[in-house]
C-alpha cells in the first residue's frame, strides 16, 4: 500500500445481517486487494460452555435471525449423533419441510428485497431499465417487494404450524421433533405450499416450475427468455436482462472452490430421490479446479493467523477448536474476528450455487463451465433454488402420517462428541459439540458467512469474497456499487459469523 | 409532520427485523403507510450510501434534522474494556452513536430482549446491556434517570424476537398521543400484563395437573419440561406467531424470552423442582394453596384428558 498510485477505501456494506466493512485497495479504477472485516464480536460459543446439554437448541437459533431453523437443525443433528437416536420418518419430514420453508423465504427476501435494491443505485439512473427497476424494487413500495413480503411470510407459516414460530423456535430435539402435527395442520401446510407455488410461478419465474426445469443449459436459457413475454417480464427475466445490461457476469469470479455440506436427509420410505445421493436430497461435496472430491468433515479446519484470536499454528478441526479472543490496540496483522475456515486447507465458497454444482445441476454446470463463477450466476442460483425445493416440499407434506410417531424417546444425553452439518440458506453450516456430564463441554460453529467472508488463512490466502473482489472495477469510489454486487451475490450475513471483529483503521 | 424514524441494529441477531417482516394485517408496508412513517434508515432495507448515512446521522445529532422515533434492535455492546469496539460504526464504538442519537430522540423503542435487558448478548463475553436495564437491574446503558426529548423512558418491547404486532401496536398508540401505561420494567401493560400461559391450548391439562415428562405429547409442559409460560409476560398465546401458533401450542416449552433474566442459567427443557413441584410457581401464586389445589385437581382429572384425547 506504499505506492502512490494505489488508493484504499473502506466500504461498509448495508442490507446484510450485521455489520461488515471491506478494506479495498485499488489502482487505475480496479480493485487490487481486499480485506473483509466484520465489525461485531458476539462470543456465542464460549457462552454455551457449561450450559445444559440441550441448550444449543434454544440458543444457537439466536445466532442468526434469518436462518435460525438451520442452526436448530445443526444443533439437533449434533445431539442425534451423540444419542445415536433413530429418527421416525415423520420427524425427518417435519425438519425438512421447515428448513425448506426457511430457504425459500431467505432466497426470495434476499433476492428481491436486498440484492435487487442495488439496481436502484443512482449510477444506473440513465439506464433504459431503471424506471422499471424502481417500480419493482423500491423499498416498501415496489410491486415485487410487496408481493415478496406478502408471500415469504406466508411460506413461514409452515414453520409455525409444525414448530410453533419463525424465527427462533426449538421444536427439533434429539430423537425427532417436539410437536405433534394433526391432520388439519398438515392440510394447512399443503395449501400454503400450493398457494406459494402459484405465486412463485407467476411472479418470480413467469412460467411453471416444470417448464423452468427444462432449462438445462445457457442455450436453453436463451430460448426460454425468447419464448414468452411472461418469461422476460418475470422477476427472473428482469434480473437476467438487468444483469446483462450492467455486466454482472463480469464481476466476482473468486477461487472457483465450492463447498456444500449437503442437506435434507431422505426419510425412510420416501418416494423422493436424492439428486446425487441415496441419503440426502442434496449431496455434500467439494469442488476445486473443476474436480469433485468426496466430502469428509475431517478435512475442515479453522485458521486464526489473521483473526483476532490467540494464535495457534496452522488450522484446527472444530472439535479441537479454540475461541480465545485477543485484541491489541497495536495489532497490525489481524483484521477480523471471523476465523478462516478451510477445506483441505483451501478456501471455499458456499451457498446455492455451490449446492447446484456439487449436485451436478445441468444449467449451473453449463453456465459455470462456460464463464467461470460470477456474481450473476451466484444470484441466479438463489432465485431459482425454490424451483428445486417447492415440488419436493409438496411431495413431503403428503408423506407425513399424523398417526405415526414424530419422536423417539431420548431419556438422557450421554457423554460424547457429535456434529450436525447441513446447508443453511446461504451455505454450509456446521455445529461441533462435545457433551460431558449433561453439560456442553465444547461447542464450535462454522457458519456459511465464515466460509464466504473469511479473512486470510495461515498461508496468507484470501477468503472467497476477498478473492472475488480482485479485478472489480471501481469507477466511483464514493459509490462502489460493483463491490456491493459482488458481496451481496454471496448473500453476506455477518451476524452469523459468531466471532466477528473489532474495527481497525488500516 | 411525518414522524421520522431511525432504526439502529446493535449487538444481536437481526431476528426482530426478520420477525417484523412477518407482520400481517397490517404488514410492514401497510403499517408504514397508515402511520405515515418517514423511515430515515433501516439497515436491512435502506439503500443509502455510507456518505448519505453519515450525513443523516450528523444532521440528527446536530439537531438540524428531527429524530422522532429511535428503534434500537440488539444490546449495547460495551466490551472490550468499556471501549465498545466489539461493535462499531464507521470506525467508532456504536455505543457512542446510540447515546448521541438517544439524546435527540422523542421516543425510543428497545426492540427485543437484547435491547431491553441485554438478553442473549448479555450472556456472552462482550459486556452487553440493555438500553435502560441490565437484566432485572434498572440503569443499563443510558441510566435509570434517562428521559427522551419527550420526557419518556425507553419503552421496552422484549421478546426474542418481539412479536411484530407489539411493535406496530406501540407505534400506533404513540402516533395518536396514547402514552401506553407501562409496567415496572417500562414495557407496555397492553402487551406485557398477560402471561404466555394465558390462552395456551394446553391450559386444561394444566388445570388437572396432567404434566408431560417427555416431548411429543399433548399435556402441560410446566412441571417437568421447563415451560415458563405461567411466569413469562407476553402475548404469545393471544396474537400467535406467523398468524398460526406458538411454541407452547406446538409442544415446545416457553423459554421465558420476554423476561429480563433470559437466558436463564438453569438448563432449558427442565423445570427446577422440589419433590416434583416447580420451585418457581406461576406468577404471584401462594405455595401451600397451590400444593393443595394441585393435589385435588389431579384427583379430579377427567379420563379424556388423562388419555390426551383432545386434538389440540
Amino acid at each position: 500500500m506504499s505506492e502512490n498510485s494505489k488508493k484504499t477505501i473502506q466500504v461498509p456494506i448495508n442490507r446484510v445481517e450485521g455489520d461488515l466493512v471491506l478494506n479495498i485497495e485499488y489502482e487505475d479504477g480496479v480493485v487490487t486487494n481486499a480485506w473483509s472485516r466484520g465489525i461485531m464480536y458476539r462470543g456465542f460459543e464460549n457462552m454455551l460452555k457449561g450450559r445444559g446439554a440441550r441448550d444449543g437448541l434454544v440458543l444457537t437459533p439466536r445466532v442468526c435471525g434469518i436462518c435460525g431453523t438451520a442452526h436448530l437443525l445443526a444443533a439437533a443433528k449434533a445431539l442425534d449423533m451423540i444419542c445415536a437416536a433413530p429418527l421416525p420418518a415423520n420427524a425427518v419430514l417435519v425438519r425438512n419441510l421447515t428448513l425448506m420453508a426457511e430457504h425459500v423465504q431467505s432466497d426470495l427476501r434476499h433476492g428481491v428485497l436486498m440484492f435487487m435494491q442495488d439496481f436502484l443505485n443512482p449510477s444506473y439512473a440513465d439506464l433504459p431499465l431503471y424506471r422499471e427497476a424502481v417500480e419493482r424494487y423500491e423499498t416498501f413500495k415496489g410491486r415485487s417487494v410487496i408481493g415478496t413480503i406478502r408471500m415469504t411470510k406466508k411460506i413461514l407459516e409452515i414453520v409455525a404450524i409444525l414448530g410453533g414460530q419463525w424465527p427462533n423456535s426449538s421444536f427439533m430435539v434429539p430423537g425427532g421433533v417436539a410437536s405433534v402435527p394433526t391432520f388439519n395442520d398438515i392440510v394447512s401446510c399443503k395449501y400454503i405450499i400450493g398457494l406459494f407455488i402459484t405465486w412463485y410461478e407467476e411472479q418470480i419465474l413467469g412460467c411453471s416450475i416444470t417448464r423452468w426445469q427444462e432449462v438445462e443449459s445457457e442455450q436453453d436459457l436463451q430460448e426460454w427468455m425468447n419464448e414468452k413475454e411472461s418469461h422476460r417480464n418475470s422477476d427472473l427475466g428482469f434480473y437476467i436482462r438487468f444483469a446483462h445490461l450492467i455486466g454482472l457476469g463480469n464481476l466476482g469470479r473468486g477461487h472457483g472452490n465450492f463447498l456444500s455440506f449437503g442437506q435434507l436427509d431422505l426419510p425412510d420410505g420416501t418416494a423422493v430421490r436424492g439428486r446425487s445421493s441415496a441419503y440426502r436430497l442434496f449431496a455434500p461435496g467439494f469442488i476445486s479446479g473443476g474436480a469433485s472430491v468426496a466430502f469428509d468433515q475431517n478435512a475442515i479446519s479453522e485458521h486464526v493467523a489473521y483473526s483476532h484470536f490467540e494464535d495457534y499454528p496452522g488450522g484446527r478441526h472444530p472439535y479441537e477448536g479454540l475461541t480465545r479472543p485477543s485484541v491489541s490496540p497495536y495489532e497490525i496483522i489481524k483484521y477480523s474476528f471471523c476465523k478462516a475456515p478451510r477445506y483441505t486447507n483451501l478456501p471455499a465458497e458456499t451457498g446455492p450455487l455451490a449446492q447446484m454444482l456439487t449436485n451436478a445441476q445441468s444449467l449451473f454446470r453449463d453456465l459455470v463451465g462456460r464463464s467461470g463463477p460470477n456474481a450473476y450466476i451466484r444470484e441466479l442460483a438463489r432465485l431459482v433454488r425454490p424451483a428445486e425445493l417447492l415440488p419436493v416440499m409438496k411431495a413431503w407434506a403428503e408423506e407425513i402420517d399424523p398417526a405415526a410417531p414424530f419422536y423417539t424417546p431420548v431419556p438422557e444425553i450421554p457423554d460424547g462428541r457429535g456434529h450436525g452439518l447441513t446447508d443453511a440458506s446461504r451455505g454450509a453450516l456446521g455445529h461441533w459439540l462435545e457433551v460431558r456430564n449433561q453439560e456442553i463441554f465444547h461447542y464450535q460453529i462454522i457458519t456459511p458467512t465464515a466460509w464466504n467472508g473469511s479473512p486470510r488463512d495461515h498461508n496468507g490466502v484470501r477468503g472467497p469474497w476477498e478473492e472475488a473482489l480482485i479485478g472489480t472495477p471501481v469507477p466511483d469510489p464514493e459509490n462502489p456499487v460493483e463491490i456491493g454486487h459482488v458481496i451481496r451475490s454471496f448473500d453476506a450475513c455477518q451476524v452469523c459469523s459468531v466471532h466477528l471483529v473489532r474495527n481497525h483503521k488500516r | 409532520m411525518r414522524p421520522q424514524l431511525y432504526w439502529l441494529q446493535a449487538g444481536g441477531c437481526g431476528g426482530d427485523t426478520m420477525s417484523m417482516l412477518n407482520a400481517d394485517s397490517p404488514n410492514i408496508v401497510e403499517a408504514k403507510s397508515s402511520l405515515d412513517l418517514d423511515v430515515l434508515y433501516h439497515p436491512s432495507f435502506s439503500a443509502l450510501t455510507l456518505a448519505d448515512q453519515l450525513r443523516l446521522v450528523d444532521d440528527l445529532i446536530s439537531g438540524s434534522r428531527r429524530l422522532d422515533i429511535l428503534c434500537v434492535e440488539g444490546a449495547v455492546i460495551r466490551g472490550p474494556d468499556n471501549s465498545g469496539m466489539f461493535d462499531t460504526f464507521d470506525g467508532r464504538a456504536k455505543k457512542d452513536l446510540i447515546r448521541r442519537l438517544a439524546e435527540k430522540a422523542g421516543l425510543i423503542l428497545a426492540i427485543g430482549t437484547c435491547a431491553a435487558f441485554g438478553g442473549v448478548s448479555r450472556a456472552c463475553e462482550v459486556d452487553a446491556v440493555g438500553l435502560q436495564f441490565s437484566g432485572k437491574e434498572p440503569g443499563g446503558f443510558l441510566g435509570e434517570n434517562f428521559r427522551t426529548r419527550d420526557n419518556l423512558p425507553v419503552i421496552n418491547l422484549p421478546g426474542c424476537p418481539v412479536h411484530p404486532m407489539v411493535i406496530i401496536g406501540t407505534l400506533s398508540a404513540f402516533s395518536v398521543g396514547n402514552h401506553l401505561e407501562l409496567n415496572e420494567r417500562n414495557a407496555p401493560l397492553e402487551y406485557y400484563n398477560m402471561l404466555v400461559h394465558q390462552g395456551c391450548t394446553r391450559n386444561e391439562y394444566h388445570e388437572y395437573q396432567i404434566e408431560e415428562t417427555d416431548f411429543g405429547q399433548k399435556g402441560c409442559l410446566f412441571f417437568h419440561m421447563g415451560c415458563q409460560g405461567p411466569l413469562a409476560h407476553g402475548p404469545c398465546n393471544k396474537f400467535l406467531w406467523n398468524n398460526r401458533s406458538c411454541k407452547t401450542r406446538s409442544g415446545v416449552p416457553c423459554f421465558g424470552c420476554t423476561e429480563p433474566d433470559f437466558p436463564q442459567d438453569t438448563p432449558f427443557f427442565e423445570t427446577p423442582n422440589i419433590v416434583g413441584l416447580p420451585i418457581n410457581l406461576p406468577d404471584g401464586v401462594d405455595r401451600p394453596h397451590y400444593l393443595a389445589y394441585k393435589g385435588m385437581a389431579a384427583a379430579a382429572a377427567p379420563e379424556r384428558l388423562k388419555h390426551r384425547m383432545p386434538k389440540v
